[in-house]
């Protein structure tokens, strides 16, 4: 297991892109404390802040987090990495496959445009969530986002495939959702505000939209195969199906085939 | 000219060279507000190049609610003039339009051109009112409220309600604008307005109109794409243009911790944020005042003192205004200019220090 330790506060936003088990088991130690990790003309790098650890597994551990990494498991195809701590904007953006866990917070735009693999939040996450970047046509695409606490606001905004599992989440909860499945115990106002397809399944909710239209108690096979898949990430997310579910449908401002399963 | 270092009255030369440097020991500096002609916007772009600067605008949460609401639907947009002179029914979205000045020539004035000539105008309002004849409250707020026109606009509600009968009229008219202001209703809430008007385009003509926008934002705009290719907020601490709006969002840095220097530009008065009182920064300011930041450098207001290129409200395009009143106050673009002379000759940059 390779690890990073983090040896003080970053004295700025640090990117890490280019830090995952992959690219670190192909280089020397010396290679790999000058991989430019800065975000300023100060040309800061990879030895500057952590010391480095390697031994060319595909576990990757970073001690001590800190609100300032961005990108940590951006676009990770393969391997695992756990942080010990918070973690800042857009963890594991463009992620393809492999693992991401996360021991403290996350900050914004967390698993934007992910297409495989499992983001784990053990904390809270900021806003956007799952959710899409500026002029990104998609936020999660087909990996798992799981966040043990709170999410903020438009969490899985323009989401396109894949699952989110949430605890709480704020306002605007799968916001503008292009497809795939949400999932949390309490959401805030406007749940699915602007979605065209997909599915959310919620504990409680603030307000909710006129746009949105009751449409009655449903018995689904669709259900009971989603709890199945849901058990495996979140019992307490599965057991909401087991409770009888309203379904609204919406949200007419837009196509309308979306869905929001409120437990009653 | 008039300049101030802490407070104190100097002269030109010192107050380039105190903010110089202030800039050249920075880390992460900052140059925001970007309320100028355009030839102070682009010296203030040339300038974060050369100093690996980030760059912020005054109204940027309204430029941005336009601006992620452009990038992922489009938009469908009229002019004042468009507006003033074929719209037969307007409808005020929120509270903000009502003090833009356009009301009153849309409130003045009877459609004159198109299809609407000579027809009376109907003013219809959703949020807040002040004269329109058919006012919806929408306690719900407004970006639910732009929803539920939609959803009416589209047929999958129905009925004889106020956003019923408002989107009725909007159907019916032949030239139908949509007034609003960005940084009130929000992204979310901009993309469903464009959305009402797509759907409300595919039998009769209608189209937004954004009205406000704070100081030269949309001078702005066209300046940093046709620099950088990107939008307004992008950052050069690693050379090349990086362009995100979270990251480079000035409040959330100053917030943060992450800024070490500001340079504040405000050429074409507007309100300065309070949060530039909370870091070292240099304000390049026409209403010049010796608080306004540790070094103030009194320049001269674009289309008063010296001519410049602003963005035209009235003819919502990019004009040349010549000056209205000369004067000896030098232009924010040559104090910008000789701050980057004197920056590039005095080398920044350097690993000299710890990194972390």
């Amino acid at each position: 297991m390779s690890t990073l330790t983090l040896r003080a506060a970053p004295p700025e936003r640090l990117d890490l892109l280019n830090i995952n088990p992959l690219a670190l088991s192909r280089l020397s130690q010396g290679e790999a404390e000058r991989l430019e990790i800065g975000t300023t003309r100060t040309g800061v790098r990879l030895g500057d802040c952590f010391a480095v650890a390697l031994d060319r597994s595909d576990t990757l551990t970073i001690e001590g987090g800190h609100e300032r990494l961005d990108r940590v498991g951006a676009s990770l195809s393969e391997g695992t990495i756990r942080v010990a701590g918070d973690v800042g904007q857009r963890l594991g953006a463009g992620m393809a496959g492999g693992s991401l866990i996360v021991a403290g917070n996350a900050g914004p735009y967390a698993a934007t445009g992910a297409t495989g693999g499992t983001i784990t939040v053990e904390g809270d996450a900021g806003d956007h969530a799952g959710g899409a970047v500026y002029a990104a046509k998609a936020g999660l695409d087909g990996a798992t986002l799981i966040i043990r606490g709170a999410a903020g606001a438009h969490l899985g905004d323009r989401m396109r495939r894949g699952t989110i599992v949430a605890g709480r989440a704020g306002a605007f909860a799968g916001s503008r959702m292009i497809a795939g499945t949400l999932a949390a115990l309490a959401v805030g106002d406007h749940p699915g505000f602007g979605m065209r397809r997909g599915t959310l399944l919620v504990g409680t909710h603030g307000r909710m939209s006129p746009t949105f239209v009751e449409t009655g108690t449903h018995d689904l096979v669709f259900l009971r195969l989603l709890a199945t898949a849901l058990r495996s990430l979140s019992a307490e997310h599965a057991d909401l199906l087991g409770k009888p579910l309203r379904r609204y449908s919406g949200d007419l401002a837009t196509i309308a085939k979306g869905e929001i399963w409120v437990a009653a | 000219m008039a300049a101030w270092v802490k407070g104190g009255a100097t002269d030109a030369g010192t107050a380039i060279e105190a903010a110089a440097s202030l800039l050249a020991k920075a880390r992460a500096p900052v140059i925001a507000g970007l309320s100028a002609d355009v030839a102070a916007i682009r010296a203030a772009y040339d300038l974060a190049g050369r100093i690996g600067a980030s760059v912020d605008t005054a109204g940027s949460a309204g430029t941005y609610a336009e601006l992620g609401s452009l990038s992922r639907v489009g938009a469908l947009t009229s002019t004042p003039a468009e507006a003033v002179g074929r719209a037969d029914v307007v409808l005020v979205v929120g509270a903000a339009p009502w003090q833009a000045p356009i009301l009153k020539r849309l409130i003045d004035a009877k459609p004159s051109r198109g299809r609407a000539a000579g027809s009376e105008r109907a003013l219809l309002a959703v949020g807040a009112n002040a004269t329109a004849s058919l006012s919806w409250p929408a306690e719900g707020g407004l970006t639910e409220a732009v929803g539920v026109l939609r959803a009416h606009a589209r047929g999958h509600l129905a009925g004889d309600d106020l956003p019923g009968q408002i989107a009725a009229r909007l159907a019916a008219a032949q030239y139908g604008v949509l007034l609003y202001d960005a940084a009130e209703l929000g992204e979310v809430g901009v993309e469903m307005l464009q959305g009402l008007a797509m759907e409300l385009s595919e039998t009769t003509r209608c189209f937004t109109l954004a009205v406000g926008g704070t100081g030269q934002d949309r001078a702005v705009v066209p300046v940093s794409a046709w620099l950088t290719g990107q939008a307004p907020r992008s950052g050069f601490g690693r050379r090349v243009p990086e362009h995100d709006p979270w990251r480079f969002d000035a409040a959330r840095q100053v917030a943060a911790g992450e800024v070490d220097a500001v340079l504040w530009l405000g050429a074409v008065p507007v309100s300065r944020p309070d949060w530039l009182s909370r870091v070292p920064s240099v304000a390049l300011v026409a209403d010049g005042e010796a608080q306004a930041a540790e070094v103030v450098i009194a320049v001269g207001q674009p289309g008063r003192d010296h001519g410049g290129v602003l963005w035209n409200e009235q003819r919502a395009a990019l004009t040349f205004w010549p000056a209205s009143a000369p004067s000896d106050l030098p232009s924010a673009a040559s104090v910008l200019g000789a701050l980057k002379e004197r920056l590039v000759t005095g080398q920044a940059a350097s690993r000299s220090e710890p990194a972390c």
